[in-house]
């Protein structure tokens, strides 16, 4: 596989969220306002494009038997990392995020690209990998946000576009989460079918 | 097993263990202070919302909807609600979680253990939100000490 195509399956074509649909936990949980969800698919990308990186490098010398031990050290030390410096310099955002933030080392979009690529395929494409899924849980993410932020509060980024009396409340509750995403799958669906 | 694989595995496995913990400390030492600020200055700016003047300022939590609700009650010399802040919740986006509003909260001002700080009596209950106002209220009566 080439380089560019490694980058481009992440973000449609094999879209964790809408396509593979790994890692809902946190897009249904935190996707409930537009800034919510970037700051989170942010701290995703900061962690799944450095411990790609780091299971890449090191894949050679990871003993089989104990890769997915090993997977998980790397991965929860991005984590926590990323935890301290999201509490040192983005305080707002990281009490917003709350419990989301230690709970990416358990994504399963995480320990599966760590699994089923990066510890398979060479550093460059590891990493371009890791952008490339980042995007997709990104624009899923913060689709899901947008759609779900205007719907329930009439509002798109903290900024009120519509009257809050107008709009749904159910689609900033859980079930609206579960409603965007289904949407979202039938529709990607849809316009796939028609480029076939 | 052999043993030469398995203590091949384990000095991986440690060697991973180490520079990630060696990592981790680095990262540690260099945020702690900001973090320890960040902790200071919202505290700090939280005892000065909830007490402008002389006085008090007390924790206290009730059960809400799906959560304890954390408030932090000012409370004056004369023994009167001075200032009230929501230190944390996980009330309904909505509903319970309007609990924050200015709005509301204003009610409570004022209020001493003689009152009786109870929903639809001398508190306005949110609509849709009864539990989350009475635990709100409860909270309160705790703070004056009157549960």
């Amino acid at each position: 596989m080439s380089l560019w195509q490694d980058f481009n399956a992440g973000i449609v074509k094999e879209n964790p969220v809408l396509r593979i649909m790994i890692g809902l936990c946190p897009v249904l949980a935190v996707s409930t306002n537009a800034i919510n969800a970037l700051g989170m698919s942010l701290a995703v990308a900061f962690v799944l494009i450095g411990s790609n990186l780091v299971v890449a490098a090191i894949r050679k010398i990871i003993p089989d038997q104990i890769r997915i031990p090993i997977f998980i050290i790397i991965i929860s030390t991005f984590v926590t990392v990323c935890d301290y410096i999201m509490q040192a310099y983005f305080p707002a955002l990281y009490t917003s995020l709350g419990v989301f933030v230690p709970l990416i080392v358990v994504n399963c979009i995480i320990l599966g690209r760590a699994e089923a690529f990066a510890y398979k395929n060479p550093v460059l494409n590891s990493v371009l990998d890791g952008v490339g899924m980042s995007l997709g849980f990104t624009l899923a993410l913060v689709s899901i946000g947008m759609i779900r932020e205007f719907l329930g509060m009439g509002a798109v980024f903290g900024h009120q576009l519509i009257n809050p009396a107008a709009t749904a409340l159910l689609m900033i509750l859980p079930p609206g989460a579960f409603l965007t995403i289904g949407f979202l799958m039938a529709g990607l669906n849809k316009l796939e079918n028609k480029v076939q | 097993m052999d043993i030469n694989k398995l203590i091949k595995q384990s000095l991986v496995l440690l060697l991973v263990c180490v520079i990630s913990a060696g990592l981790l400390s680095g990262v540690y030492l260099i945020t702690k202070d900001k973090i320890d600020n960040n902790a200071q200055i919202a505290y700090k700016q939280a005892m000065e919302d909830v007490l402008p003047e002389k006085g008090k300022a007390v924790t206290c939590e009730a059960q809400g909807y799906s959560a304890p609700i954390q408030l932090l009650v000012g409370v004056g010399e004369n023994g009167k609600v001075v200032g009230i802040k929501v230190l944390s919740q996980r009330e309904t986006p909505g509903l319970g979680a309007n609990i924050t509003d200015l709005k509301f909260l204003k009610q409570f001002i004022g209020k001493s253990a003689k009152d009786s700080i109870e929903a639809k009596q001398d508190i306005d209950a949110i609509t849709g939100a009864t539990i989350s106002t009475k635990a709100v209220c409860k909270a309160v009566r705790k703070a004056l000490g009157k549960e």
